[in-house]
């Protein structure tokens, strides 16, 4: 019941074809279709819908609209009233208006990112069928991603200024979208103020993640990959194609998982996201960061947190 | 003997420290300068999303698409560019606009 896991993220591009050659040839992605405005659609070869990317042409990078699917329609009405029983309004849409998918519901976080939930999206498989798989597919390019597997978005934070966008989306997707609190930081004199959060509706760390910033904005979309080995080759093939890497192979503290950020051409950023960190149960504890050792939960190994993280990231809607 | 066509470089002064470094025509500013290891201009995206490495040049060069979020059509006309998105076409002043940290002063709660 109710929301399984992400869905698909838009992003904006300033040049497709940089980007076509970015999310192709060094991550890996397969190409499932393009309409006519130019919006490319996209997925992993583990991934069995068909698209869980979309790229649109645009002159301001950033992101969209975030969306994640429901196990069945009638969820769909449910999470409306309850949404609506929150006091946001959400705007329900036809089946076609996200391309391949059935009808779907719109609505703003309370951090303002645009969402939808939906229920349905053409099934297509993954690359290596579903009789006796082999555990990958040949011709694999690039990094060979396997899914996209979660997104960090930015939330305007002001404690000073009683606002706290991080608390207030965190609060929402618990209460009505009955996502998991799996980490949390929390900050201040007195240790209460929430700067960021990691949730979970799969049993891994996070399906999404917020962190608290100057003003609302994408700060990453990551896709999955298996192991640290993987890790390293993929920052090999970012070397090769002249990518732009933010942090190279480490680890993070908060969720345990093995990363590289890096940047799209349009300076979107993106991350390689390996290992299943732990088993996110319904019943596990909530795992707090304090503010002095942030900087080791973000970046396990250097333990420092790198300037850019919450200064440099691309628009939020 | 290389067969590709010399690259001419251009000197490129950073006019809020002094400092000038060397840019080939076929770099960007941002790249050219963090390749050498200088400072001086914010480094992000590297890719015209962010606007951390904004800078106002004077002096000649060609740009590539820069996210309207942090470059207006006005500003690019008045010489606002981001350094990430900027090659050379002759010795170059830049002016430093973009920041990392704009809360240096104030309490940070973690993040900010």
């Amino acid at each position: 019941m109710g929301v399984m896991r992400i869905g698909h993220i838009n992003i904006r591009v300033l040049d497709m074809d940089a980007a076509l050659h970015h999310y192709e040839n060094v991550l890996g992605l397969l190409r499932a279709d393009q309409d006519g405005d130019g919006n490319v659609y996209l997925r992993g070869w583990d991934e069995w819908d068909k698209y869980s990317v979309i790229l649109s042409p645009s002159d301001r990078a950033g992101m969209n609209h975030i969306a994640y699917k429901v196990e069945s329609d009638d969820d769909l009405d449910v999470l409306r009233r309850r949404i609506e029983a929150y006091g946001i309004e959400v705007e329900e849409c036809p089946a076609g208006a996200l391309p391949d998918c059935g009808r779907s519901l719109r609505f703003h976080l309370p951090s303002g990112h645009l969402m939808y939930l939906y229920a349905e999206k053409t099934y297509v498989g993954k690359a290596v069928s579903t009789t006796n798989p082999d555990p990958w597919p040949d011709g694999l390019k690039g990094a060979g991603v396997h899914w996209l597997d979660h997104a960090l978005l930015m939330c305007e934070l002001d404690p000073e200024s009683g606002v706290n966008k991080v608390e207030e989306s965190t609060a929402f997707m618990q209460d009505v979208l009955d996502f998991k609190l799996t980490e949390q930081v929390l900050v201040g004199p007195d240790g209460d103020i929430k700067a960021a959060t990691w949730l979970a509706r799969t049993s891994t760390p996070h399906d999404i993640a917020f962190v608290g910033g100057p003003v609302k904005g994408l700060h990453h979309c990551a896709f999955f990959l298996d192991e640290w080995s993987d890790v390293l080759k993929a920052a090999d093939v970012m070397a090769k194609n002249k990518v732009k890497i933010d942090v190279t192979p480490q680890r993070h503290g908060i969720t345990r998982g093995a990363t590289i950020y890096f940047f799209d051409p349009s300076g979107n950023r993106n991350e390689t996201f390996a290992g299943l960190g732990y088993l996110a149960q319904p019943d596990m504890p909530v795992i707090t960061w304090t503010e002095d050792e942030l900087g080791r939960g973000i970046f396990y190994h250097t333990g420092e947190l790198n300037e850019a993280f919450t200064t440099v990231y691309t628009e939020g809607a | 003997m290389s067969d590709e066509a010399p690259c001419p470089v251009f000197d490129v002064r950073i006019a809020d420290t002094g400092e000038v470094y060397q840019c080939p025509a076929r770099e960007t500013l941002l790249k050219a300068m963090a390749r050498l290891g200088r400072k001086g201009i914010p480094s992000g995206c590297h890719g015209g999303g962010c606007g951390v490495c904004k800078v106002r040049v004077t002096g000649e060069v060609t740009t590539m698409a820069m996210s309207r979020s942090h470059v207006s059509e006005t500003e690019e006309r008045q010489g606002y560019v981001l350094a990430c998105r900027c090659y050379p076409r002759g010795h170059l002043s830049v002016e430093v606009v973009g920041k990392l940290h704009k809360a240096v002063t104030r309490p940070r709660y973690g993040f900010v």
